[in-house]
């Protein structure tokens, strides 16, 4: 009987629940939008750190970290490093911000790695060897074979990766060591990390060693404030969803009043009427929940940051929707649950 | 199967005074009985058909349905009361617009428990019965009012309750209509239910078994004149009384005196030699408004509302 009721009403005011669950929807979309752009910043970062491929960062000791606060040191303290206990490889790699005018002015994160040593990604020795040449993420908008342009040194993109971004979408492109030493150390023979395979016990004096861990809250700092607001912006999005829901039940409710009270006084049970009540706003939010994934499908190529929606987001997004409509349709049901309904016999129709 | 009401009396605080609409009103109506409530608008109609769905408690009384107290119901016990025992037809319909006619009237069976398809069965059966069967799937806003009218009778017919109230069952309709209405509440009674009307129309009296008239029509001839005295502090009339006559005060002083919902009191204005009060009530026939008390000895002139009007003629001259 209530599943009767609430699914005839919402059929009887189709325009005005049409417009609450595109309007929730939209809501929704914007609220997947946030939450992809946030994974994104953390799935970046572990892209980024696996990348490397490392079991161990060493850095100088006054470092922040290898991303945040570089601190140069002599290529050559990497022999030392490989002669630690515990180490089987040790590499140099400079980590560096540079720009580029191709096809775009735009700064990208500049890698320089041992071409094969450690921090080289896989396959990439070859193209890295041949000298002045770049392995660049596809969001600079580069293919094999194109110039790119870097510090205003001319480079040929030998690669092409996928999801290497950090720092919030910044392209990453990797090159040689002596490249990288070139375009950003002045050409000194300089180094901000020796990457290890293995890990040693201990590191030589003025040196310090980070783990992987220790290198994603590095490479995370700088987004961490974006990434609080988003999540501020998120708990807004929600309590905007549940407001939209919320009212379209209210007024559903106030409409109603005169219904509710006849049904009362011809013995329906109020909790039948808070069925109908509820099974209107977990429609609403649900119908909302299944629409905001198609619409975050549509806008999400538009926006200009990576767009990263956990599947686990999909799937629980249904379920916390029809909760928080619910929830959110307290406030018409408590008006529901409270109409007299001695209401019915007033005379006007 | 009778319905037996004793003594109600219902009150209610408006405006900050109290009013008793209904004062110790008794009724009874037993089966195939069509009893009208009658009486003009706010002499307690509503309420007292409010109270006979269970909807609304008196303050003192008791409605008995076969011999059952009404008015103590509460919980699942007033639910089963209101689906299986009283069936309302509201003055204004009350069908959910958002329902076709055959699932307004499944609304009370399928509350009730039954099963969808036997539901149906029965909504097809009593729109059949209030002349309908074709217009079943058709919403409320379809329908005219007089059809509306038979929904809403099926409606409250579906769980076979015997006591039917119907609130101002001609307020809406057409004189075509209405008669169509007339006929169907007289078959329903004739059909061994107790149908109480409550309306103001008194074209449906010839219908009735038993007329309540619940306005204050309380003199069935002229009251006689006379005169009253009173000691300081008597009473001449109480607030809600019924009204008869008008007063003119011969000697001393009066005061006219409201009482408040919180036990207090507000004297309302004071009366002295030659000036009359009271007249209203009986020339509109409300109850009394206020309670007129004696300030000191005094002696007033009680006169009916002819008398009133020839003295108050002569006094201005005309």
């Amino acid at each position: 009987m209530a599943w009767l009721i609430g699914l005839r009403d919402l059929q009887w005011g189709r325009r005005r629940f049409a417009i609450g669950v595109v309007a929730t929807a939209l809501v929704f979309a914007l609220g997947l939008l946030m939450s992809g752009v946030s994974a994104s910043f953390d799935n970046e970062i572990d892209r980024t750190v696996g990348s490397f491929d490392a079991d161990g960062w060493v850095v100088r000791g006054d470092s922040f970290g290898p991303f945040t606060g570089p601190a140069t040191m002599a290529s050559a303290r990497a022999a030392a490093v490989r002669k630690l206990p515990g180490v089987r490889r040790a590499d140099p790699v400079a980590v560096l911000r540079a720009t580029t005018d191709t096809p775009d002015r735009a700064n990208v994160n500049l890698i320089g790695v041992v071409p094969g040593g450690v921090g080289s990604p896989p396959g990439s020795a070859r193209v890295l060897q041949s000298g002045r040449a770049a392995i660049a993420d596809e969001s600079l908008g580069l293919a094999v074979g194109d110039r790119l342009d870097l510090n205003g040194a001319d480079f040929r993109v030998g690669a092409v990766t996928s999801g290497m971004t950090y720092f919030a979408g910044i392209p990453t492109v990797t090159v040689s060591l002596g490249d990288a030493q070139r375009l950003g150390l002045g050409g000194l023979d300089l180094a901000t990390a020796v990457l290890t395979r293995g890990r040693p016990a201990t590191v030589p004096a003025g040196l310090a060693l980070l783990g992987s861990s220790d290198v994603k809250e590095d490479l995370g700092r700088p987004v961490r404030q974006a990434q609080q607001t988003i999540s501020l912006i998120r708990v807004l999005l929600w309590i905007v969803a549940a407001g939209i829901i919320g009212a379209v039940v209210y007024l559903s409710v106030l409409e109603r009043v005169r219904d509710l009270a006849a049904l009362k006084a011809i013995g329906v049970a109020t909790r039948d009427l808070v069925g109908g009540l509820i099974l209107q706003a977990a429609l609403l939010s649900l119908l909302a929940a299944l629409l905001s994934v198609a619409l975050e499908e549509a806008i999400a190529p538009a926006v200009a940051m990576s767009v990263e929606v956990p599947a686990l987001t999909f799937l629980t997004l249904p379920i916390v929707a029809v909760l928080v409509g619910v929830v959110a349709s307290l406030i018409g049901l408590r008006r529901a649950v409270g109409v007299d309904p001695a209401l019915a016999f007033a005379g006007s129709r | 199967m009778t319905l037996e009401c004793r003594d109600l009396v219902v009150e209610y605080s408006g405006g900050g005074y109290v009013v008793r609409p209904i004062d110790g009103l008794s009724l009874d109506v037993a089966s195939g009985e069509l009893a009208l409530l009658l009486g003009a608008s706010g002499c307690g109609k509503t309420t007292l058909l409010s109270i006979l769905a269970a909807i609304l408690r008196p303050q003192r009384g008791s409605v008995r349905l076969n011999g059952r107290e009404v008015t103590g119901l509460s919980g699942s016990a007033l639910t089963e009361y209101r689906r299986h025992s009283v069936g309302v037809v509201f003055q204004a319909f009350n069908l959910l617009p958002s329902l076709t006619a055959a699932e307004n009237v499944q609304v009370p069976l399928r509350a009730a428990g039954v099963s969808a398809r036997r539901a149906r069965r029965r909504a097809e059966e009593l729109l059949g019965q209030v002349g309908l069967a074709q217009r079943g799937l058709h919403r409320p806003g379809e329908l005219s009012g007089g059809e509306q009218q038979r929904v809403a009778t099926a409606r409250a017919l579906a769980l076979d309750p015997p006591l039917l109230l119907a609130d101002e069952p001609t307020a809406h309709l057409d004189y075509i209509q209405i008669e169509g209405v007339l006929r169907l509440l007289r078959e329903i009674a004739d059909a061994g239910r107790m149908v109480v009307v409550a309306t103001h129309d008194e074209r449906m009296m010839p219908l009735a078994d038993r007329t309540i008239e619940l306005s204050p029509r309380h003199l069935e001839g002229v009251p006689s004149r006379g005169e009253v005295h009173l000691a300081a502090g008597e009473i001449l009339f109480r607030q809600g009384d019924l009204s008869d006559l008008v007063y003119v005060v011969d000697q001393g002083d009066v005061e006219l005196v409201r009482m408040l919902a919180d036990g207090g009191e507000e004297v309302l204005s004071r009366y002295g030699k030659g000036e009359y009060f009271g007249e209203l009530g009986p020339m509109f026939r409300l109850r009394r408004s206020a309670t007129a008390r004696a300030i000191g000895p005094c002696r007033v002139s009680g006169l009916p509302v002819s008398d009133f009007r020839r003295s108050l003629q002569q006094r201005n001259g005309v």
